[in-house]
């Protein structure tokens, strides 16, 4: 414990990591889908623009026509947005969770500096390609997208590596070799899935700057805008095939552990901590699932009825669906932020019995000596519980007394699942008997005083 | 050799169920696109939120014990130990909260639209009913957990049922069963929610649905202003049928989330002598109605203040149930009575419900 942690009361650390997360994962998925979006229209455009048919001529004037707009939006979403959430987590997990940070840096140092340079490049190529436009041949503008593509695909070669290292270290647990965990378990289903779902998320804004295009101008335009909502729902269809079976590879490679949680919570109450994770996955499933019907449903096979209302509101679901279906996997990770290294509270599992042999005030450099409880409950809770908002203690607590949390907090410090049955959705309690008590004394004053008669 | 298969198969039931006539009629049903065109999805989604009820109360009829010493333990039961049961729970009570909701919505916009006007008196009537079941099925629904509060909410329910005038008390008992809440009770709502309010919604719902096909989609009076060149329609089947799908399926997304988010609880068993909690509320959309009555003075003049309420909200109800049969579009000043009537009533009705929920 390093570093000082940033305390938002109420929201918690954990749902501004979250937020920031989810807007920029759903913008840098269409940075790297839509690349390959532009690499293939504009392929299909420069190929239609040679054909000895008329109407494909016609088709293709409009589909370059058609790709112009699109990467002004495209452009605009994915440098502007995209770098401001992008620096957003970056901000905002090196305050909430700093040791995992840290963790993850000194890990990949070598990782993210090609990862930053992949991204450096494909701002730039995204800049030029779209002040470009007529001002160099249709070959090499076409280069340009595909280049730009090839570029986008990287940044997330290298990010899915660390992403899914977090989740299924494998071998780098015992040997530390960066490429044991980088090419790890779930590395190659979570690429695929990843690549899919991109590909899925780039017909999604499609379909938003496609239902723009005004069916009232003529008929010409009505036809072209149906073409468009059509061809952009048809990015659907390689998640729709392949990533259920992708799905099921990436399950097959999650330690056990993380399965029985899911089982746990099918068959618990559907409240409580143990069915969060299901819960997310079901959540995760039906919007997936609905996501799919609607794409065949609206745009595919009605494409002249579609609005830009319904699009938007697809594009709140896919918000919904990636929101789901990122929460779901950090989740999976349950209790730690590197499966079964490192704690969501920052403390890695080989340092335990040394924290509850020496106290914890020996490992943490900011504990207060004066109030050691509060220091306790900064540095080990804080991560997923507030005071009085989100996984709020004043509740979680309930009608326990001083003795109740102290007994309480006592199966929490036990490394045996026999004896603590959080231990696999929370990290176990440290700290010496003494700090354990002056958490318990810190806690029992969140609970609301009752006035007696 | 496919489509010969489903060629032949078709031709079987067609010649059986007619099935081209019925195709051919959707295929001539046109819907009006205008600005308000979004209030028509509502019927669509209080049907499909409907079948939902249907599915999981079918489910949670499986393992539900109507019996006072087993229902609140057979719920607790659904919830916590029965594979995805408090995921059917959740969505049939989560879902039963939406449904009327939409049916408020429903409701309100085909009153403001004026849809109830000749040749749909008979649709009005028949979707009012339809909402009166609901609400029938919300009172009777919210007790089978026989949780404290349920018990508690019902017996303040029924006895306000008991200051209906004339028929009260003979209403009251038949919903009791006898002098307290307690089997008799549990057992007769449980027949209600289960067959005897279900068989009343197919019949109602089927006479409303018959209706609906039969004159079609109402045309709002700023649509029907316009000239016949410039109004736009769509076919019912497949362009408006297809966004029917897709609007079902956003309302389905809403319910899942909302279910997953936010999965229903089970109270604490009612325990009939205990005293009644403080701040025993009903569901929403009886709250308003609850808080007005709670304002009423105990008596007014000689009469209790509650049937007085009872009064008020019959002869409210009556004029606004009555409305396609007094405002026939022949009277422009009528026409905005009851526009200005039905606003009154939506806000009185917010307002109400928010400082219920409030109080």
């Amino acid at each position: 414990m390093n570093y000082p942690l940033w305390s938002i009361p109420s929201l918690g650390g954990s749902w501004a990591v979250g937020l920031i997360s989810v807007i920029h994962v759903f913008i840098s998925h269409f940075a790297v889908g839509g690349g390959i979006f532009f690499a293939v229209t504009e392929y299909l455009a420069l190929k239609r623009s040679e054909s000895n048919d008329l109407t494909l001529r016609h088709n293709s004037e409009m589909l370059y026509a058609y790709l112009r707009k699109h990467s002004k939006f495209f452009m605009m979403v994915t440098t502007v947005a995209g770098a401001v959430t992008g620096v957003g987590i970056w901000f905002s997990i090196s305050l909430v969770s700093p040791d995992g940070t840290a963790s993850l840096i000194q890990t990949y140092s070598l990782g993210w500096a090609t990862e930053y340079l992949f991204f450096v490049a494909e701002i730039a190529t995204v800049l030029v390609y779209f002040y470009t436009w007529d001002k160099v041949s249709k070959e090499l503008h076409l280069a340009l997208a595909q280049w730009y593509a090839v570029l986008s695909v990287f940044t997330l070669i290298i990010i899915n590596g660390i992403l899914s290292f977090m989740l299924t270290p494998g071998g780098w647990i015992e040997s530390k070799a960066w490429y044991e965990g980088f090419f790890n378990p779930t590395y190659w289903p979570s690429l695929i899935l990843r690549l899919l779902v991109m590909l899925a998320i780039a017909g999604m804004y499609s379909l938003i700057t496609s239902a723009r295009l005004k069916a009232s101008e003529s008929e010409d335009v009505a036809n072209f805008r149906a073409y468009m909502l059509k061809y952009s729902s048809k990015w659907f269809i390689p998640v729709f095939l392949i990533g259920p079976i992708v799905g099921f590879w990436f399950f097959s490679q999650v330690p056990q552990a993380v399965i029985t949680n899911i089982f746990t919570g099918i068959q618990s109450s559907g409240v409580g901590n143990f069915s969060i994770l299901a819960r997310a996955i079901y959540l995760s499933l039906i919007l997936s699932g609905t996501v799919l019907i609607f794409a065949l449903v609206g745009p595919y096979l009605n494409p002249r009825g579609f609005s830009f209302g319904s699009a938007v509101a697809f594009l709140v679901c896919g918000l919904g669906v990636t929101s789901m279906s990122e929460w779901s996997r950090e989740m999976l990770r349950k209790p730690y932020v590197i499966y079964n290294y490192m704690y969501s509270n920052g403390i890695r599992k080989a340092d335990l019995e040394t924290i509850n042999k020496d106290s914890f005030a020996a490992f943490s450099k900011w504990e207060d000596p004066d109030n050691i409880g509060t220091s306790m409950f900064r540095q080990q809770c804080m991560i997923c519980h507030t005071t009085d908002g989100y996984r709020s203690m004043k509740k979680l607590l309930g009608e326990r007394d001083l003795e109740g949390i102290k007994t309480f907090l006592l199966m929490m410090r036990e490394t045996d699942p026999e004896k603590n049955s959080y231990l696999n959705i929370m990290p176990p309690l440290v700290g010496t008997d003494k700090e354990v008590e002056a958490l318990a004394d810190y806690l029992v004053t969140l609970k609301p005083v009752k006035l007696g008669v | 050799m496919l489509g010969e298969i489903s060629e032949t198969t078709f031709k079987w039931l067609d010649e059986r169920l007619s099935l081209s006539a019925v195709a051919s009629a959707a295929g001539k049903k046109k819907v009006p696109l205008h600005k308000q065109s979004f209030w028509y999805y509502m019927g669509g989604i209080a049907m499909l939120l409907l079948a939902v009820q249907f599915l999981t109360g079918i489910l949670l009829m499986v393992y539900y014990i109507p019996e006072l010493s087993s229902a609140n333990s057979s719920v607790l039961f659904i919830n916590s130990q029965i594979d995805f049961g408090w995921f059917v729970r959740s969505m049939h009570s989560w879902g039963a909260n939406i449904l009327i909701f939409v049916l408020f919505a429903h409701m309100f916009s085909a009153y403001f639209m004026k849809a109830y006007r000749k040749p749909r008196e008979l649709t009005w009537i028949s979707g009012l009913g339809l909402l009166m079941l609901c609400f029938g099925f919300g009172f009777t629904g919210y007790l089978l957990p026989w949780d404290e509060v349920a018990f508690f909410a019902t017996k303040i329910g029924i006895d306000i049922a008991e200051q209906v005038p004339l028929i009260g008390v003979i209403l009251a008992n038949l919903l009791r069963g006898g002098l307290e809440v307690g089997q008799g009770t549990l057992s007769r709502f449980f027949l209600l929610h289960v067959i005897v309010l279900p068989l009343g919604l197919f019949a109602i719902a089927g006479i409303h649905l018959l209706l609906v096909q039969l004159h079609g989609m109402s045309e709002p009076k700023s649509f029907q202003a316009q000239a016949p060149e410039k109004k736009k329609y769509e076919m019912f089947f497949p362009d408006f049928f297809m966004k029917d799908l897709m609007v079902w399926l956003l309302a389905f997304n809403v319910l899942a989330t909302i279910v997953i988010l936010f999965p229903w609880g089970v109270g604490p068993e009612a325990d009939p002598f205990a005293a009644a909690p403080a701040g025993i509320k009903p569901e929403w959309y009886f709250l308003g109605m609850f808080q007005f009555l709670k304002l009423l003075p105990a008596h007014i003049s000689f009469i209790e203040g509650e049937k007085v309420g009872l009064l008020i909200f019959a002869l409210i109800g009556g004029i606004f149930a009555a409305a396609p049969f007094i405002d026939k579009g022949e009277n422009p000043k009528l026409s905005m009575f009851f526009d200005m009537y039905g606003l009154m009533i939506l806000i009185g009705l917010i307002a109400f419900t928010i400082w219920g929920y409030l109080a």
